[in-house]
């Protein structure tokens, strides 16, 4: 097995390896809430127990995680709790763990939300990602498995990657700890805004939805013009989303 | 305030859904997946030859072949069951002995000696303490080997190649190829197996799933098979093939339970179930060895908490209310053996007794202690000699000891034969009742999920008892 | 005991027997007294103004006594009913025939807009089949007050047709207008996307239903003569009688958008055969629609077998770089183009 050392970054001038405690379940007290979001087998609960080295049992299945699980680390003196989300295809659907993970991201206002991905599956994930971007503004993509992508003669330039899509992304092989310091020090500048991010929105929309997108959405800024994912909201009131109607009518969905 | 604005935005976005018509939700999907491929494209390089690993698609021909799929299937099925049954057998009589013979005698004495009332006495160490200790002998090492075999499996990734292989049996009776694998799990433990209908994520097809589950039997009712079919349907038979019959009756009956599964999901889903969502949805990921050790250790673990959580939360109420009943008295006769008397008639009925049937009650949180909660009543009942004394749940070490008591309570071959097909076909443990309500949220299904095999066991009971009173 | 075992099995069929005929699906008498206890004027009103209501957008008049051929109902109940329509000015008679006033014409408006929801709930948020939809909503649209249908409209993201077609009415009563030519009166060669397949009357529409034609789908007509109407569509030829096919409207495509010659279901990709998807066939609805969709069933995609089934059916397709195993029934509304 290969050490942990074996990281670029473990020994690099901004990780700070003495900075890290992995507080397991101890999830009280935390200056940042994470989200962590991603397709069903992409590897994501191993991500998880790397981050907060708990135990959770990971299997090779889709949709293992059904309710959603809670930890958290320790870096640089801040505590973030990390939420285990369920994993998904899409956000769009109804089904239940949808409906969680959504909820979650919406309604739960993570500070940072981590979605993982595997790489050598890379353009189905996109559909949740640039459903994630919509809503949140505060993210990074967890580029997982990488070593399978690379045994599959896959080749990601993330330099491009992270361009395309306004957020940064870290490779790493979760199962190895690969890249897991990275992962840290990412989301703890994000959590710090000490990076400026401008994730992509869904283009290419057909024009009559993108002109019926706009009008909602300019509605909904001029009545709360602090509203980050009037978007989104948009989106969902034209599907008929009962749930973002009642949270919208109640007030919940601006609420802080 | 905005609450006018609210209405407004709402009016405006019915208007304008209603404009652009009902190609939504499509039109939304495809330019998603148009913008994805096109971020692909720039940041993605693929040598297209090899796209897919190789010795991945040279697994998948072998365990999806027409040839061997199957074959291959059923080894490992018969592979994992019989090493749990093997290999807990050793584990088990150890823990047997550990708690049952020498912590229990020591627990008695000990309370006796601070001067414990012998009621106090009786009710923890003989109620409360033997039910525990038993449901933790007869339960934990099956559960710790068989639950980490099928977690490897898991984790490899042939368990969704096994779904894939079996879904045109389960889709003509409505249900959802993954239910071969929540089945199997069921012969471990019902209650893990209803857990794992969450990888069916289809709602109707889960629901038949979790309903179903009760079919399969599980570890806490294998031993009774076992015991029932040594002592009487080996009897019949020539001693050279005694052990063959017992064995074939056990595997029939697990069978049996197979046939019911697919019945009963047929059913559901022709009647109650017929309105419900159903989608099918199965990726085969690829497979990835599993981190051995971790894996083992982490299953262990968790399959020892539930074992544990088990025993506490709904064993130990069980093993205090067996001890009550037999020691509270109505006028002269206590609570079992009144219970006992008015359940006999019933019970014949059946081709049970009122033993059985209380047994089962009582038995509700914990099927592993039906044998001993048996045994106990039965020589409460009778008066005949033997066991720990009135009142105490025990077991025998010798097979022809429990035999001679229980047919001095007056059991016959039917007899056998009906607690067999009982123990199959009997409402859950509360443990399983409890997860299906936790994971359907629905009293109703709860309510379905407990009756429907009760509901069976009754009717099948009686026609076998009836049909074999006129034949023999 | 005093007990016969031939006597307790007798007791027991007999018990079966009596459970069967009283809750026997539909035909219990459970049900058939069910129904009769529900049968009151509300029904029987709401089912002559809907009569009214069609027969009055196809220019026909009925007269009291077209009304009582037409439902199945008693003849008392239907006169009572057209009594009580009279004193509430839902209905005017002028001579013989029977008219509808402005408020009975809301009032079947409003019928219509429950029942059609109500199909179009049926078809998205259930498993029902979708023979049964249009059984379901006639019970249904009695029982849906003003406040639930719009509750359901807007579940349902205020859809603007019911699932064959039919325009849903809005709260308002405004309906989305539909032009269109009926499938037999298109010249050969000619192409056009089905708007609408009537279901009145109900003998042809369950044919049509059996033939596996849907809403929205592209057809190419090859042969139209008296006796028959043969066209093309997703992949499959079908051969209508032209009294049937008069009961399908297309809108004419004036440009062939979409070549439907090479246009075919996804069963019948062959291994090492690769192809694109062309989109999703309009039977697939509701959540099994948007599962296919999330899991990348979309236009575009290129799509090859990854794996047989020891039993034939499920078959594991390769998409989007996942193996993802499909039904039968689900791949052949997956429509492809070989490549």
């Amino acid at each position: 097995m290969e050490k942990t050392s074996n990281s670029a970054c473990e020994t690099c001038s901004h990780f700070n390896p003495d900075g890290l405690k992995k507080l397991g379940i101890k999830t009280d007290d935390f200056d940042f809430v994470v989200a962590l979001a991603g397709n069903p087998n992409t590897g994501k609960s191993t991500v998880f127990n790397a981050l907060t080295g708990l135990r959770q049992h990971t299997g090779n299945w889709p949709g293992k995680t059904v309710i959603r699980a809670e930890g958290a680390f320790e870096y640089n003196e801040q505590k973030f709790k990390l939420v285990d989300l369920p994993g998904t295809y899409s956000l769009l659907s109804t089904s239940e763990d949808e409906e969680v993970a959504r909820n979650f991201i919406l309604f739960g206002k993570p500070t940072v939300t981590v979605i993982v991905v595997d790489a050598s599956r890379l353009e189905r994930n996109l559909n949740l990602v640039l459903q994630i971007l919509e809503i949140t503004n505060n993210a990074v993509l967890c580029l997982n498995l990488i070593d399978e992508a690379e045994r599959n003669n896959i080749q990601i330039n993330t330099r491009i990657l992270a361009k395309d899509l306004g957020i940064p992304v870290v490779p790493t092989n979760a199962r190895l700890q690969k890249g897991i310091p990275e992962l840290i020090q990412t989301i703890s500048e994000l959590a710090n805004n000490k990076i400026k991010i401008k994730p992509r929105k869904i283009k290419n929309i057909p024009k009559d939805i993108e002109k019926a997108v706009q009008e909602l959405s300019n509605a909904l800024e001029k009545e709360y013009p602090t509203i980050p994912n009037s978007r989104w909201i948009a989106f969902r009131l034209l599907e008929g989303d009962t749930q973002i109607i009642e949270a919208l009518e109640s007030g919940e969905i601006v609420a802080q | 305030m905005s609450n006018k604005n609210i209405k407004n935005i709402l009016a405006l976005a019915k208007e304008l859904r209603w404009q652009i018509g009902d190609d939504y939700h499509d039109n939304l999907t495809e330019s998603i997946y148009a913008d994805a491929s096109k971020i692909v494209e720039d940041a993605v390089t693929k040598d297209k030859g090899k796209s897919k690993f190789r010795l991945d698609t040279k697994i998948d021909k072998i365990v999806t072949s027409k040839i061997w799929g199957f074959p291959i299937m059923l080894f490992i099925l018969g592979v994992v069951l019989w090493l749990t049954i093997i290999g807990a057998n050793y584990p088990s009589s150890l823990l047997a002995e550990l708690l049952l013979d020498n912590i229990h005698p020591f627990l008695k004495n000990l309370g006796t000696s601070i001067g414990f009332p012998w009621w106090l006495n009786g009710f923890l160490f003989d109620g409360v303490y033997l039910a525990v200790a038993w449901v933790i002998a007869v339960m934990l090492p099956p559960m710790a080997i068989f639950f980490p075999l099928f977690t490897l499996l898991e984790d490899f990734g042939y368990l969704p190649r096994v779904a894939f292989n079996m879904d045109a049996l389960f889709k003509k009776s409505g249900a959802h190829g993954k239910q071969a694998l929540t089945m199997s799990m069921g012969f471990g433990c019902n209650a893990a197996g209803v857990v794992a209908t969450r990888i069916i994520d289809s709602p109707r097809e889960r629901l038949i799933a979790i309903i179903t589950n009760n079919f399969s039997l599980c570890n806490g009712r294998w031993p009774t098979q076992i015991l029932l079919a040594t002592i009487f349907i080996g009897a019949v038979v020539p001693k050279t093939y005694s052990s063959f019959a017992s064995l074939s009756a056990v595997i029939g009956i697990a069978v049996l339970g197979i046939f019911f599964m697919f019945f009963f999901s047929w059913a559901l889903s022709k009647t109650v179930l017929k309105g419900e969502v159903s989608t099918f949805n199965l990726e085969l990921p690829p497979y990835r060895p599993p981190v051995f050790w971790k894996t083992i250790y982490t299953s262990l673990i968790d399959r020892t908490l539930i074992v544990l959580w088990r025993a506490i939360l709904f064993a130990a109420p069980a093993g205090a209310v067996i001890w009550l009943i037999s020691h509270i008295y109505i006028g002269t006769e206590s609570i079992a053996s009144w219970t006992v008397h008015s359940l006999d008639g019933f019970g014949f009925l059946l081709g049970l007794n009122g033993v059985i049937l209380l047994a089962y009650i009582v038995a509700i949180p914990a099927n592993e202690i039906v044998i001993p909660t048996i045994l106990m009543l039965t020589v409460l009942v009778t008066g005949i000699s033997g066991g720990e004394g009135a009142g105490v749940m025990f077991e025998l070490d010798s097979v022809t000891g429990t035999a001679d008591i229980l047919r001095a309570g007056g059991w016959t071959l039917l007899t056998a034969v009906n607690v067999m097909l009982f123990s199959l076909l009997h409402n859950p443990c509360s443990t399983t009742i409890y997860t299906i309500y936790k994971e359907t949220n629905s009293m109703k299904w709860t309510l379905i999920a407990s009756i429907l095999p009760l509901v069976a066991g009754f009717i099948v009971c009686f026609l076998v008892a009836q049909i074999w009173r006129i034949l023999v | 005991m005093n007990y016969n075992p031939y006597i307790a099995l007798l007791l027991f069929f007999g018990i079966s027997l009596i459970l069967f005929l009283v809750f026997r699906p539909k035909k219990g008498l459970f049900f058939l007294f069910k129904k009769t206890y529900k049968l009151n004027h509300k029904i029987a009103i709401e089912d002559i103004l809907k009569l009214l209501y069609h027969n009055q957008t196809n220019n026909n008049s009925l007269t009291a006594n077209d009304i009582t051929n037409n439902l199945n109902y008693s003849n008392s109940l239907i006169i009572d009913s057209i009594e009580k329509m009279m004193d509430s000015d839902l209905i005017s008679l002028e001579g013989d025939t029977v008219k509808l006033t402005n408020s009975g014409n809301e009032y079947s408006l409003r019928i219509i807009r429950a029942h059609r929801l109500w199909e179009k709930y049926l078809s998205e948020k259930t498993g029902f089949h979708h023979k049964e939809w249009h059984e379901i909503a006639e019970k249904k649209e009695h029982e849906l007050t003003v406040e639930d249908t719009n509750k359901l409209s807007v579940l349902l993201g205020n859809p603007k047709f019911d699932p064959h077609g039919d325009p849903i009415p809005t709260s308002t009563g405004k309906m989305a207008l539909k032009k269109g030519t009926p499938l037999s009166n298109l010249k050969v060669g000619s192409v056009g996307r089905i708007i609408l397949i009537e279901d009145n009357p109900e003998i042809i529409y369950k044919q049509i239903l059996a033939e596996n034609i849907h809403i929205n789908s592209i057809v190419r007509v090859i042969e139209n003569n008296t006796t028959r109407i043969v066209f093309h569509s997703e992949g499959e030829k079908f051969v209508l009688a032209p009294i049937v096919a008069g009961n399908i409207t297309i809108s004419v495509l004036e440009k062939k958008e979409i070549d439907e010659e090479n246009i075919t279901r996804l069963v019948s990709l062959k291994e090492n055969e690769t192809a694109t998807i062309i989109g999703l066939s309009k039977e697939s609805r509701g959540e099994n629609r948007r599962r296919l969709l999330d899991l990348g069933f979309v236009k575009g995609a290129t799509i090859q077998i990854d794996l047989l089934n020891p039993l034939g059916d499920p078959k594991a397709f390769l998409i989007k770089g996942t193996s993802i195993a499909l039904r039968k029934k689900q791949a052949s509304k997956i429509l492809i183009k070989k490549d």
